[in-house]
C-alpha cells in the first residue's frame, strides 16, 4: 500500500513536468489557431483580436500558469476551434475509441499469444517461417489502402457491412440490443483492418521471448529431469514468456486512448485519433494539453500495473521490491 | 464423448443466432422516401454563422439559418428574411423592411431586434469573430438602428458596394443569445434559426440529423428529414456515394468515367470559385522586371497542367476572376501570354539574361537565375502543378526548387509582418466571393500585414480598387474592374494558373435540382423531391 502511495505521489510532478514540456513545444510549433484563416475577407486586425481574446498574446509562462490554475479548479478549458469544453470534446470521443482500441487488443493477444509461442517452439520450421511471412505482410500494407480495398469488398461487392461510421443514424433510439448490433457491424472492417496490421509485432515478440525462455538452463534442466514437453511448456516457460509481454501490454495503455487517426479517417469511426490530429493541425492547445494529460495519466498507471502484473508472474520480483524498500 | 464438444455446438448455434439477429435488425436504407443523405466533407466547429469559417459549418447553417438576402442558383443576390430595402442616393442610408410573420424555429417571433443583435455582436471585441472587418468601412463601423418591428437601417460612413452582399449573414436569434457567452454557450451546438431546417441532433464526428421547418417562410421544403453525415475520407464517402449510404459526394477527377454511366449516381460539372496561381515576391530583385514575370508566363504551358494535374476538368485562368461571376469582363482587351518558349527566351535576353552552356541555367552577372516555389504540403494538385512548372522552366534555362511545408509553416512565412518576406514564388489558391472586390489582395495597403503578401503595387490599380468597392452600380463597376483586370494580366504579379471544375455526384433519386453552379444544386433546398 505504501509502495502504491509512493508511486502515485511521485508520479504528480512527473505529469506536471511532462505538461509543462509538452506546452513548450507545442508553442515551438509554427502558427497559432488564428494562422488557419487565410481568407481575403479575413482582416489582421481581427485576427489579432480573436488572438488577445484567446490570450494567445501572453507570453508563454504566464499562458501555461493560467492553464494550470484552471486546472486545479477541474477545468480543462474551451477548445479555440469549436468552443466546446474540452472534457466534453473528449468524452464523446473516447468510448467509440475505447471500445474499437481494448477489442483489437484482446482480439489480438488471443491470436498472436498462442502463434507466437507456436514459432518460438517450432523456430525454423516451415510453421514458423508461414506464420511469420503471413503476418508480415499484413503489416507491410498500407493501412488507408488494405481498408479501402475492405469496404470495396465486403460492403460494396458483397454488401453485407456498412462502408463507415458507427451506428446507423436510425437507430439512436432503438433498443441497446438493436444498437449493439448495428455498432458491431460497423466495427468489423475496422476492427479487421487493425488486427491485420497488428498482429505480427506482438507474434514477434512472443516467439522470441519464447526462444529465449527455451534456451535458459531450467528449461535444460527440467527436460533432463525427463518432464514432459507439455508440462515445460505449459508449466515452466508460458509464465516466463509472459513478462516482456506484459511490458509492452503496460506502455500501449495510452495507444488505447490515442485511437488511430488513419482507421478513424477512412472508417470514419468518431474516435480520438481524429479529434487528436485535428488538434494538432489546428495548434488546439486546449484539446492537446488535455490528451496529453491523459496520456501520461495512463503510461503512470500502464507501468505501475506491469509491475504489478510482474510481481504476480515472477514472485522473485516482488520479493525484491520488499526487500528494497526494507533497507 | 468430451465434455467439450456441446459446448462448441452451443457456442456455435449461439453465434449463429446473435448473426441473424444482427442481420434482421438493421434498417432497409431506402425505405424512408423523406429523408436524404449528404455529405460533411468534417466535423463542423460551430453551428453559428458570425463564429464558423469552415466550409462543413456553413453546409449546415445555410440549412438553418436565413439572411436577410439568399444567392440564388444564378449567384444572384434575392430577399430572404427582407421583404424589400431602399437606399439613398448617395448610397449610404440603407432602410431594410423584413417581412412579416416569421418565426424562430422554437416559435418566437423574428424581428429587426435580431438583425441588430447579430450585427452588434458581431461588432462585440469579445466575440471570436473574424467578420468585424466585414462590417468597418475606412476605420468606421457601419451603423444599425432598429426602425420598428419589421424596420432596420443601416448607415454606412460612405457609400460600400459589397454590402449587401454582407447582409446575407446568417441573423441569430436576441432571445436566447443576449444572456449568453456567444463564444461558448451550447446553441453553437443545437442552433435555433429560420431557415427551411430544424437542428434536430449532432452525434459528433458522425452526423447531423435536420428536420424541415414546416413553418419556412418560403413554403416548407419537400424533402422531410436530412441526415449529413460526416465522412472526412474523399474515398470512403465515393464509396458510400456508390452503395446509397449518402446521396451526394464530390467526385475525384480520377473517377470520373468510373460513375460516368452509373445507373444510379448522376454526375454535374461545373467551375467553382476557386483559382490557383504561382504568386511572385515582387519585394525580391529576381521578379522586381515585368519582362521576367512575363517570360516566365509564356515559358508556362497552362492548358499542359490542366491536362496534367485536373485531367482537363478545368481551364486555364488569366485574371483574378471567374467566368461564371457578372463581374467577368467580356471584351478580349486582357492581355494573354500565350505558351511560347521562345518569346519567353527572348525577353529573358532583353531582362539581361544569358545562357551558361556548361550548367544550361541563365545567368546574370554571374549570378544564376534560381528560385524556390513553396507551396503548401498534402494539396496534390498544387504538388503536382509545382513539379510541372519546374519542367518547363528548366527547358528556358530557370532552376526552380520545389519546397512543400506543412500548413502552418506555410502561412508562417507568407504571413510575416516583415519586407521583404522570406521565400521566392509561392503556390496558392483563393476563393473568390461573390463581388469583385480585391481590395485585400490587390491593394498596396495590404503589404506586408495583409493578404498582398507578394507586396504588389500599382497606383493606378489601388485608385481603381477604391474606386470599385465606392462605386454602387454595376455598370460602372464591371467597367472598373475591366481596367483593374487589364493592369493586373500586363504587370503579371501572380501567373493565373487555372479554376478547376467541381464534379459532384448525387443518387438519381434526388429531384428538383437547380442548374450547376458554386451556389450549390439544392438551390433554393425546398424544391429538392425524392423519387424511389
Amino acid at each position: 500500500m505504501k509502495y502504491f502511495i509512493y508511486r502515485l505521489a511521485s508520479a504528480i510532478p512527473l505529469i506536471f513536468g511532462v505538461c509543462f514540456l509538452s506546452f513548450l513545444i507545442m508553442q515551438l510549433a509554427p502558427g497559432d489557431p488564428t494562422l488557419m484563416y487565410m481568407d481575403p475577407s479575413v482582416s489582421m486586425e481581427d485576427l489579432a483580436q480573436v488572438k488577445q481574446n484567446l490570450g494567445l498574446d501572453q507570453p508563454l509562462l504566464i499562458q501555461f500558469f493560467y492553464w494550470l490554475k484552471e486546472l486545479f479548479r477541474g477545468n480543462l478549458g474551451y477548445s479555440y476551434v469549436t468552443g466546446k469544453p474540452v472534457l466534453q470534446a473528449i468524452f464523446e470521443r473516447l468510448p467509440a475509441t475505447l471500445l474499437l482500441s481494448i477489442s483489437s487488443l484482446v482480439i489480438i493477444l488471443l491470436i498472436t499469444f498462442p502463434l507466437g509461442i507456436i514459432c518460438g517452439y517450432k523456430k525454423d520450421t516451415w510453421i514458423d517461417d508461414s506464420i511469420t511471412i503471413f503476418s508480415f505482410l499484413g503489416l507491410s500494407i498500407p493501412t488507408f489502402w488494405l481498408g479501402l480495398i475492405f469496404i470495396l469488398f465486403f460492403s460494396i461487392q458483397l454488401n453485407i457491412f456498412p462502408t463507415s461510421g458507427f451506428l446507423d443514424p436510425l437507430l439512436y433510439n432503438a433498443s441497446f440490443f438493436d444498437k449493439a448490433c448495428n455498432i458491431l457491424k460497423h466495427m468489423f472492417l475496422p476492427l479487421l483492418t487493425i488486427i491485420i496490421g497488428g498482429i505480427a509485432g506482438l507474434i514477434r515478440y512472443n516467439r522470441f521471448s519464447m526462444i529465449k525462455i527455451l534456451a535458459q538452463d531450467f528449461i535444460t534442466s527440467a527436460r533432463a529431469r525427463g518432464l514432459s514437453e507439455k508440462r515445460i511448456l505449459f508449466k515452466h516457460a508460458l509464465k516466463n514468456a509472459l513478462l516482456p509481454i506484459i511490458t509492452i501490454l503496460g506502455l500501449d495503455l495510452p495507444s488505447l486512448i490515442s485511437g488511430s487517426f488513419i482507421i478513424e479517417y477512412i472508417f470514419s469511426w468518431p474516435g480520438m485519433g481524429q479529434l487528436g490530429v485535428q488538434a494538432v493541425f489546428q495548434r488546439d492547445y486546449p484539446i492537446l494539453m488535455a490528451t496529453i494529460l491523459f496520456s501520461s495519466f495512463l503510461i503512470i498507471i500502464g507501468n505501475f500495473l506491469a509491475d504489478l502484473s510482474y510481481a504476480y508472474a515472477d514472485p522473485r520480483i516482488s520479493k525484491a521490491s520488499n526487500e528494497t524498500h526494507d533497507t | 464423448m468430451s465434455p467439450l464438444i456441446p459446448r462448441k455446438i452451443l457456442l456455435m448455434i449461439l453465434s449463429g443466432l446473435f448473426l441473424i439477429s444482427c442481420q434482421s435488425s438493421t434498417p432497409s436504407k431506402t425505405v424512408n422516401n423523406d429523408l436524404m443523405f449528404l455529405h460533411l466533407g468534417g466535423e463542423p466547429t460551430y453551428l453559428n454563422p458570425i463564429l464558423s469559417t469552415d466550409a462543413p459549418s456553413s453546409s449546415v447553417e445555410s440549412l438553418i439559418f436565413s439572411g436577410l438576402f439568399r444567392t440564388n442558383s444564378k449567384l444572384e443576390l434575392e430577399p430572404d428574411l427582407l421583404d424589400f430595402y431602399t437606399v439613398t442616393p448617395s448610397g449610404t442610408h440603407y432602410t431594410f423592411k423584413l417581412k412579416e410573420n416569421i418565426r424562430w424555429h422554437d416559435g418566437a417571433p423574428f424581428s429587426a431586434h435580431d438583425v441588430k443583435f447579430t450585427f452588434d455582436k458581431i461588432m462585440d471585441k469579445t466575440t471570436n469573430t473574424v467578420r468585424r472587418s466585414n462590417f468597418i468601412i475606412d476605420g468606421t463601423p457601419v451603423q444599425f438602428n432598429v426602425i420598428d418591428d419589421l424596420t432596420i437601417e443601416a448607415i454606412l460612413p460612405k457609400p460600400f458596394a459589397p454590402f449587401l452582399i454582407r447582409m446575407a449573414m446568417g441573423i441569430l436569434p436576441k432571445h436566447l443569445l443576449e444572456m449568453e457567452n456567444i463564444n461558448t454557450t451550447s446553441f453553437n451546438r443545437a442552433p435555433i434559426g429560420t431557415g427551411p431546417y430544424k437542428f434536430s441532433a449532432w452525434e459528433s464526428a458522425q452526423f447531423i440529423r435536420l428536420e424541415r421547418n414546416s413553418h419556412y417562410h418560403f413554403g416548407p421544403p419537400n424533402v422531410k428529414n436530412i441526415i449529413m453525415k460526416i465522412i472526412p475520407d474523399s474515398n470512403t464517402a465515393l464509396l458510400a456515394l456508390e452503395k446509397g449510404e449518402v446521396d451526394e459526394s464530390g467526385i475525384p477527377a480520377k473517377d470520373f468515367k468510373r460513375y460516368s454511366n452509373s445507373k444510379y449516381v448522376d454526375i454535374y460539372r461545373y467551375y467553382d470559385l476557386v483559382y490557383t496561381y504561382l504568386g511572385f515576391n515582387l519585394k525580391k530583385p529576381l521578379f522586381s522586371d515585368q519582362k521576367v514575370r512575363q517570360a516566365i508566363a509564356h515559358a508556362i504551358n497552362k492548358d499542359a497542367i490542366v491536362n496534367g494535374v485536373l485531367k482537363d476538368f478545368g481551364i486555364s485562368a488569366h485574371i483574378p476572376s471567374s467566368p461564371v461571376l457578372w463581374s467577368y469582363p467580356e471584351n478580349t482587351s486582357i492581355p494573354i501570354f500565350q505558351f511560347d518558349p521562345l518569346k519567353a527566351s527572348q525577353l529573358l535576353k532583353e531582362a539581361g539574361f544569358t545562357l551558361n552552356p556548361k550548367t544550361n541555367i541563365l545567368e546574370k552577372n554571374s549570378a544564376p537565375f534560381s528560385f524556390k516555389i513553396i507551396t503548401n504540403k498534402g494539396n496534390k494538385n498544387r504538388e503536382k502543378t509545382a513539379q510541372i512548372i519546374q519542367r518547363m522552366l528548366a527547358n528556358v534555362g530557370i532552376d526552380v526548387k520545389i519546397q512543400l511545408l506543412e500548413w502552418s509553416s506555410f502561412i508562417k512565412i507568407v504571413n510575416a509582418n516583415q519586407s521583404p518576406k522570406n521565400y521566392d514564388a509561392v503556390i496558392l489558391g483563393w476563393s473568390l466571393g461573390l463581388d469583385p472586390d480585391g481590395f485585400s489582395i490587390w491593394h498596396s495597403s495590404q503589404y506586408p500585414n495583409g493578404f498582398n503578401f507578394i507586396g504588389y503595387k500599382n497606383e493606378n490599380v489601388d485608385r481603381l480598387l477604391e474606386r470599385g468597392r465606392t462605386t454602387v452600380n454595376s455598370d460602372k463597376r464591371k467597367k472598373i474592374y475591366q481596367k483593374i483586370y487589364q493592369d493586373i494580366a500586363m504587370d503579371v504579379p501572380y501567373l493565373f494558373l487555372y479554376f478547376p471544375e467541381t464534379l459532384l455526384g448525387i443518387n438519381k433519386r434526388v429531384h428538383g435540382l437547380s442548374n450547376a453552379g458554386p451556389a450549390g444544386l439544392m438551390n433554393p433546398i425546398e424544391n429538392v423531391y425524392l423519387v424511389e
